[in-house]
């Protein structure tokens, strides 16, 4: 069960290892009353600080125990260290939790201690004020950008990865741009158009570079477009690229776009009449045709197109068949 | 509504399934010593499977069921930060045979964990616990203690994990309670709204992408703060563009994906199904497609997995058995094979079992208040 090979064992070397476990469980729960002790009496020692370092390591699912190895630092260790000391001990951590993580990387803990421990990384080598004060601050940072890339080029989809990418971004004292952050979206959307992920934050990163009017929202529009077109032409089924684009219609142009777009995908469609993506795509547009532009569009013909299109979609996804059905019911009264 | 019944499936083992609970209920090998972290949530599937499956009681004798009751207890914390349960007994280093006879010894560090809370809530009512010993006051201290500024809730008081898991468990906890006084509902939908993805999932947190179970958690959430407030958070629109990404997230196999461009997975069955069913919108899931997805994730010798293939869990068997509750294959009636995949009915909203919900409502809120 559970992929563990049985080893066959004689009674005796049963009872062994069950003494041996239960030796090892005594040892663990001495160990906690020990340092639960030593947190309710506040020592700051380095030996209480040694302590939770065994403990974490057998448990960094012990949150309490992280809780007091950062109060040991800020109230037993940081006050008697000049910067150097305290940029010196949270690298330390930085490393252990480093390890710690190569065994155990979903460990929520652990990762909010590495983001304590960035977080409180001091000024220097230079002095506030002064060129070079940020100096530590920027090379452990972009060394976390760096881990959180390794972690991305191992699975791109490990979405508290990319959340933990916005983190380090937001916090580096010298920022990256955005307009490098877009790169780096096109670089995995490259590598896999259906990296839905990096769509996903290349959406965000977009959003945020109009609002600010660092990139000109309808030049940029458009050659997200282009990008688009390009992608729905190399693989029609990717659902990402069809995500994407209905994201990219709803943030603006009006008619003109909708229209514009329902073209295109209808050449493709036209090309390769069994894509779903197609037909639904175009369906899904002509509904925005219908809802937000009746009096300027052709309701009758764009209706019809629509409950044809449903029907075609109830045998080519019949998944979703039921779905069809009852859109179909729903898009303006019957012409027929 | 469907074209063909399952005829195909075979007989749903019942009995090798509340197995797989009853055995991952005494002990797990070391591959799984991940989840020791969580124990009171690896509780809450056995049991809850067994719940399903309508066993509970047969399989389990009435001096286990009281033994398990104590020992959810012996979770209970209580300090400054309010009452609560602990995800298990490593915390305090004792060997919980010896704690039963201590008077409890809370301390301020021995803090509860909301998650945890809402698992043993549910265990405790699975188990017909009377809740006696239940200190509302002091879960609802808890619940206040762990709502943030920006109107989530962190795991455990002033931690800095808050997503939507949490909030939908300070929901259930205060739905269950019947008493909403430990949240700040407008705050915390405040918040749930900016988990809203374009496509009409709801991420992890602000910025991430849609995904099944964070889904589930913020339809459910909303879903118990209405039934409350009588307000409806969401607009027929929003509720359109949601259900559209929840049913293309079944794909050919019949099972649930739970982000775009994903592969299917048995719980998402349930994280995104169970979305479905509480937007009114269930009719629309294929149903035999899934169930059929669902009988294929069984493990011969009891269980359930994943995906076809692969080992069984209690967390992917109890999600799956809640899955089938509220979309059970059509079989033919009347034959021995058809009654195996019958089930109870499952709320949705709170995730259990309809008479596991009625024990809830008669023992767990104040009845002073509300007698």
């Amino acid at each position: 069960m559970h992929g563990i090979r049985r080893v066959r064992q004689t009674q005796e070397e049963r009872q062994a290892s069950k003494r041996k476990e239960l030796a090892k469980i005594e040892e663990f729960n001495a160990l906690t009353q020990r340092i639960l002790a030593r947190k309710k009496g506040n020592d700051w020692s380095d030996e209480a600080f040694q302590l939770t370092t065994k403990l974490l390591q057998i448990n960094p699912e012990f949150y309490t125990l992280w809780n007091y190895r950062r109060n040991i630092l800020l109230k037993g260790k940081f006050p008697n260290s000049s910067p150097e000391q305290v940029h010196e001990l949270l690298e330390d951590e930085l490393s252990m939790t480093m390890t710690a993580l190569k065994v155990r990387p979903k460990v929520y803990w652990i990762w909010n201690h590495r983001m304590w421990c960035l977080e409180h990384i001091p000024k220097g080598p230079a002095s506030d004020g002064e060129p070079g004060a940020d100096g530590w601050k920027q090379v452990v940072w972009n060394k976390e950008l760096f881990v959180v890339e390794k972690m991305l080029d191992a699975d791109s989809r490990n979405f508290q990865a990319w959340n933990y990418r916005r983190f380090v971004l937001a916090s580096m004292p010298t920022p990256r741009s955005e307009s490098s952050e877009l790169a780096y979206t096109s670089k995995k959307i490259e590598a896999n158009f259906s990296n839905f992920s990096a769509w996903h934050q290349r959406s965000k990163t977009l959003t945020s570079l109009w609002a600010q009017g660092k990139l000109d929202e309808s030049k940029s529009r458009e050659a997200e477009f282009e990008l688009l077109r390009n992608a729905m032409y190399t693989d029609p089924n990717d659902q990402s690229v069809w995500m994407y684009h209905r994201w990219l219609v709803g943030t603006g142009g009006g008619k003109d776009v909708l229209e514009r777009e329902i073209s295109a995908i209808q050449e493709l469609l036209d090309e390769q009449p069994d894509s779903k993506w197609c037909m639904e795509s175009i369906v899904h547009y002509k509904r925005l045709l219908l809802n937000n532009y009746a009096k300027d569009v052709d309701t009758q013909h764009l209706t019809r197109d629509c409950k044809d299109l449903l029907e075609r979609l109830e045998t080519l996804d019949p998944m979703r068949r039921l779905r069809y059905r009852e859109l179909a019911g729903e898009i303006g009264p019957s012409t027929s | 509504m469907s074209d063909q019944p399952s005829t195909l499936l075979s007989a749903f083992s019942r009995k090798a399934h509340a197995a797989h609970c009853k055995l991952c209920l005494s002990g797990l090998p070391a591959s799984q010593i991940d989840v020791d972290g969580s124990r009171l949530a690896l509780a809450f599937y056995c049991l809850g499977g067994l719940d399903l499956l309508g066993v509970l009681e047969e399989e389990i004798s009435p001096r286990n069921r009281e033994e398990w009751r104590t020992w959810l207890w012996t979770q209970h914390a209580k300090g400054k930060y309010g009452s609560g349960f602990r995800p298990g007994p490593f915390m305090t280093g004792r060997d919980p045979r010896i704690s039963l006879q201590d008077p409890a010894d809370y301390t301020n560090y021995d803090t509860p964990h909301l998650i945890m809370t809402y698992t043993a809530l549910l265990s405790l009512a699975i188990l017909r616990d009377d809740f006696s010993k239940l200190d509302r006051k002091g879960i609802i201290a808890f619940l206040r203690c762990c709502q943030r500024q920006d109107g989530s809730f962190s795991t455990v008081p002033g931690s800095n994990e808050n997503d939507l898991r949490t909030l939908y468990c300070a929901f259930a906890i205060s739905n269950m309670l019947d008493d909403w006084s430990g949240v700040d509902i407008p705050q915390a939908v405040a918040f749930l709204a900016t988990c809203r993805t374009y496509e009409g999932g709801y991420g992890q947190s602000t910025f991430c992408e849609g995904q099944g179970g964070t889904t589930y958690t913020a339809i459910a959430a909303l879903g118990l703060a209405s039934a409350v407030t009588k307000k409806e958070y969401l607009t027929r629109s929003e509720k359109q563009v949601t259900i559209e990404w929840l049913l293309r997230n079944q794909d050919d196999s019949g099972g649930f994906r739970g982000r775009t461009g994903k592969e299917a997975d048995a719980c998402y069955c349930f994280w995104c199904g169970g979305s479905l069913k509480i937007l009114g919108a269930e009719s629309l899931v294929n149903s035999e497609a899934l169930a059929t997805y669902l009988s294929r994730c069984r493990f011969k010798y009891g269980g359930i997995a994943k995906a076809p293939g692969e080992s069984p869990d209690p967390y992917h068997t109890y999600l799956s058995l809640a899955a089938l509750s509220m979309y059970p294959p059509q079989v033919h009636d009347g034959n021995s094979t058809s009654e195996t995949w019958k089930f109870g009915v499952l709320d949705p909203l709170l995730n259990a079992r309809e008479e596991t919900v009625a024990w809830i409502r008669s023992h767990v809120p104040d009845r002073k208040v509300h007698s």
